[in-house]
């Protein structure tokens, strides 16, 4: 072979020809993501952020399992070096230097070293989240084609190009046969993954933002939410071809940890198998309770149904806490495609669960899920006096805090919580009101389930509400209301400053406006509410307060924006999924574990689930309860 | 299968927005479930709604509910419906007319589905809560509540009107997609059939008020009355009082009370070894 074409041309031949192979198979792939629906896609600016994107904030994910970020750095590290170098050795210059060999005999000795990394994970017995299947024979490619590439490169270095052949041919087996699963393999990650992060639907995360609002629906679209795979966008299902099937997300999954019917992993892997009929079969946990149903597939085949891939139960058992957006190291946003998928189940069908009917046809005809008369919503505060809104009148000046009530207010427990606030905000002087009986739901839990319609018109009555008065801002104890308030209403033209109440009573506190004593005989733990800390990135405002009030304060193994759900949200205590455990006995047992005898809780859903527990063994109370506690030991 | 169900313009009871009455979403479950247990050849023969009134946007909710088609005749505000609605539905003959058992909104009487009756000449079964194909065509079998989850089955043959109670199945949901591909027919405004009956009634915000118990003692003791109220003086008085018997003997006196009650077939003859 040698005799009338050197190695050192068909080595460097190999690599192109990968290349040309992957392209091949990439391009295969892209056909599929066409038949998406289209999306707006910032493609100049996103191939120019894509290596910050890589570097920041994708290792920032990566980097929780060190192991998992070392293994990644030097496989793909190694593999992209090593390959770019033997590639560019086409060029006779560098073909013919014996130092240029050695340097590629380095990189293909790292990739190598590499590849033992990744089969560590594999072999003997694979990690429990990650799948089996094609991912398998990845760490017998990739150390056959490092290998084989190391020798070759190390013979050519060494001037002794002629005995390489059979090491370069190793090196062809492993390089083509990795290029090869590009299409519907492992590698398929690398390239999915890479113009992913360029067209990702959400670029504001890149941004620094949270960027965590649902998008609003259309509601003339001739179909409303997704009802198969050619629904969604293109840039969408080239997203879900990014999962590399790692199973973070199913670790973190609260519904999966309960025992109920969803592992995000596998959701999304139906989703990928949903869109192509040749898929290899799915080789990874599955939906707890064991269903084994495949359904149709293809581009127009029915996701969603008893028969079909998903099954209805799967979906509703979501709490949209986005631990898996959180944990996912390929930034793949399967909220957005539970709410996508739930979108066109209720809207187009109807089809929401049995239970949430009920507190979904209330909230549309009355603006309450439980049917209850809005001006009920002051009751909690008998004797406090609240302030009206309406009552300040037009003319005057405007209020500086609004405070929004939400739905915890119609909640006796929760009651508690909120006339601690009230208490608490006489006591700094803070010029506020309610707006009493013209406050509606702001439609949380009829977007989460899918309802846009309800969610649209709530929205818009509220904003049209708050349009004729004049405040500084909202404050609110309702992290879900937050939510809405701060990031989905401006879509619909409500633009507001909205504070959290935790945010706020540490304002007054470093302000001097409330002087608490210290507390030093409780120990607490904090339980982060999902749409505070996830959803808005606010962690350290409510354990400043904690700490302010000299409470001995212990943190959770899953804390902060990685911590678990209590699982009321997302519709998920209305939908009421059967499952083989709890979701909050599940994070009581974690807060137990601290050994500390109170749960700061910080959101009213989290206060109402975490008090549902039985036999629990520590207090469940509000920052803003604690502080009172504090401010009213001074006297 | 031809199936009309009567809509009306309700207000919801807390916050009085205008809103599908309950019963009537419960009487558009019922219809669309015998439609499909009927089966359905077209779009005309579908169940459909049927409303005399003002304004047809009051009851377009029907369409999200589940009903494909609606019929609207346009009526001056406080015109009496009965005429009009018993045109219209003596002119499509369906076979089996639902309707609410009690208004939901302002000035509803509750006494339309009787007018229509007596109107159209048909009989009407009161307060169903499940309508089924009989066994032999041409019949309908219909379950009606007695109140306390005791039911009387009637079967029915030819055209008939039924109203609907709030023991049926809960409604389905809303779907807004269905809503927006449904029709309302508009039929048109009819010669003013007149005001209709003026009823004197008196209206008062919604207050929750006490249960009243069948047969409960005026007076008495708090004793007396809480056994009125839990039923003890009823049919949970009567029977045998076992205290602390041993297993075998209450299993056989519970069996033999499911047998008595026909719950559980008398025992075979000839059992099986």
């Amino acid at each position: 072979m040698t005799s009338f074409m050197p190695l050192t041309t068909v080595f460097p031949g190999l690599v192109w020809t990968m290349a040309a192979l992957a392209l091949v198979q990439a391009s295969r792939r892209a056909s599929l993501w066409r038949v998406g629906a289209a999306a707006p896609v910032a493609w100049l600016h996103g191939l120019a952020r894509l290596p910050r994107r890589y570097l920041v904030d994708v290792h920032h994910v990566v980097a929780r399992d060190p192991h998992a970020s070392r293994m990644h750095a030097v496989v793909a590290g190694g593999l992209l070096a090593a390959s770019l170098l033997t590639a560019l050795a086409i060029l006779p210059p560098l073909a013919g230097s014996r130092a240029y060999w050695l340097l590629v005999t380095l990189a293909f000795a790292v990739t190598a070293a590499g590849s033992l990394l990744v089969g560590a994970r594999r072999y003997p017995v694979k990690q429990k989240r990650l799948s089996a299947g094609r991912f398998q024979i990845l760490p017998v490619l990739l150390l056959a084609y490092a290998v084989g590439g190391t020798l070759t490169a190390l013979l050519l270095a060494l001037g002794a190009g002629g005995i390489a052949l059979p090491f370069a041919l190793l090196a062809a087996a492993g390089g083509l046969g990795l290029a090869f699963e590009v299409r519907q393999g492992p590698m398929r990650h690398a390239v999915a993954g890479a113009l992913h992060l360029a067209a990702h639907p959400r670029p504001g995360r890149f941004e620094g933002r949270p960027d965590t609002a649902l998008q609003p629906l259309d509601l003339d679209a001739p179909r409303l939410g997704a009802a198969m795979p050619a629904d969604f966008t293109w840039n969408r299902l080239l997203s879900y071809d990014a999962c590399v099937s790692c199973g973070r997300c199913e670790t973190a999954c609260p519904a999966f940890a309960a025992g109920q019917p969803l592992n995000p992993k596998r959701l999304i892997q139906d989703l990928v198998a949903g869109l192509n009929p040749a898929e290899p079969p799915y080789a990874g946990t599955s939906y707890p309770g064991g269903r084994a149903a495949e359904g149709p597939r293809g581009p127009l085949a029915r996701l969603i149904g008893p028969d079909a891939r998903i099954h209805p139960d799967t979906l509703w058992s979501c709490t949209t806490c986005r631990a898996c957006v959180e944990e996912c190291p390929m930034m793949i946003e399967h909220v957005d495609a539970v709410v996508s998928l739930r979108r066109y189940q209720t809207l187009e069908r109807g089809a929401l669960p049995e239970k949430a009917i009920g507190p979904v046809t209330e909230l549309r005809q009355a603006g309450d899920p439980g049917g209850r008369p809005l001006a009920a919503r002051t009751d909690f505060a008998a004797g406090l006096d609240l302030p009206l809104m309406a009552d300040r009148g037009q003319a005057q000046a405007e209020v500086d805090v609004l405070l929004w009530l939400g739905e915890g207010a119609y909640d006796l427990r929760y009651g508690r919580t909120l006339r601690a606030l009230v208490r608490l905000l006489r006591r700094a002087n803070v010029d506020f009101a309610v707006l009493g009986a013209e406050e509606r739901d702001t439609g949380d839990l009829a977007r989460r389930l899918g309802d846009e319609a309800t969610f649209q018109a709530l929205a818009r009555e509220n904003i049209a509400t708050l349009a004729r008065y004049r405040f500084a801002r909202i404050v609110t104890g309702d992290p879900h209301a937050l939510h809405a308030l701060r990031n989905e209403y401006p879509a619909f033209g409500g633009h507001y400053t909205v504070v959290h109440h935790t945010a706020l009573l540490l304002e007054l506190i470093r302000a001097g406006q409330l002087s608490p004593q210290r507390l030093p005989d409780l120990s607490v733990t904090y339980h982060d509410p999902c749409y505070l800390a996830r959803y808005n990135g606010e962690t350290e405002a409510p354990r400043a307060v904690l700490d302010a009030i000299g409470l001995s304060r212990v943190e959770m193994a899953r804390s902060g924006k990685r911590a678990m759900c209590c699982g009321g949200g997302g519709g998920a205590p209305v939908s009421d999924v059967p499952g083989e455990r709890r979701i909050p006995d599940l994070r009581m047992a974690q807060a137990t574990e601290t050994g500390a005898g109170i749960v700061a809780v910080a959101c009213p859903s989290c206060t109402a689930m975490l008090e549902g527990v039985t036999d629990r063994k520590a207090d469940v109370r509000d920052v803003a309860e604690l502080l009172l506690q504090a401010v009213e030991a001074g006297r | 299968m031809k199936i009309a169900v009567l809509l009306s313009a309700g207000r919801h009871p807390v916050s009085s927005t205008a809103v599908l009455p309950r019963l009537e979403a419960q009487a558009i479950r019922i219809a669309t479930r015998l439609g499909a247990a009927f089966g359905v050849p077209d779009e005309a023969a579908a169940p459909f709604g049927l409303h005399a009134g003002p304004d047809a946007a009051a009851v377009a909710d029907a369409l999200g509910q589940g009903l494909g088609r609606l019929e609207h005749i346009a009526l001056s505000e406080g015109a009496d419906p009965v005429p009009a609605l018993a045109a219209r539905l003596a002119a499509t003959a369906p076979d089996l007319i639902l309707a609410g058992r009690r208004g939901q909104g302002g000035g509803e009487s509750g006494i339309v589905p009787y007018a229509l009756a007596a109107a159209l000449d048909r009989p009407l079964i009161a307060d169903v809560v499940a309508v089924a194909p009989g066994d032999e065509a041409g019949t309908l079998r219909l379950d009606q509540s007695l109140g306390r989850g005791a039911l009387r089955r009637v079967v029915v043959r030819g055209p008939v009107l039924a109203t609907v109670h709030p023991d049926a199945p809960a409604p389905l949901a809303y779907a807004f997609g269905r809503a927006r591909r449904g029709t309302i027919v508009s039929l048109g405004p009819t010669a003013d059939p007149g005001a209709g009956p003026v009823i004197p009634v008196e209206e008062r915000p919604y207050r929750r008020r006490p249960k009243v118990v069948k047969g409960a003692p005026a007076g008495g003791s708090a004793a007396e009355r809480l056994k009125a109220a839990t039923g003890e003086s009823g049919a949970a008085s009567r029977g045998r009082l076992l205290v602390d018997p041993d297993p075998e003997e209450a299993a056989r006196e519970i069996l033999a009370y499911l047998r008595r009650i026909g719950v559980v077939a008398p025992p075979a003859s000839h059992p099986h070894p």
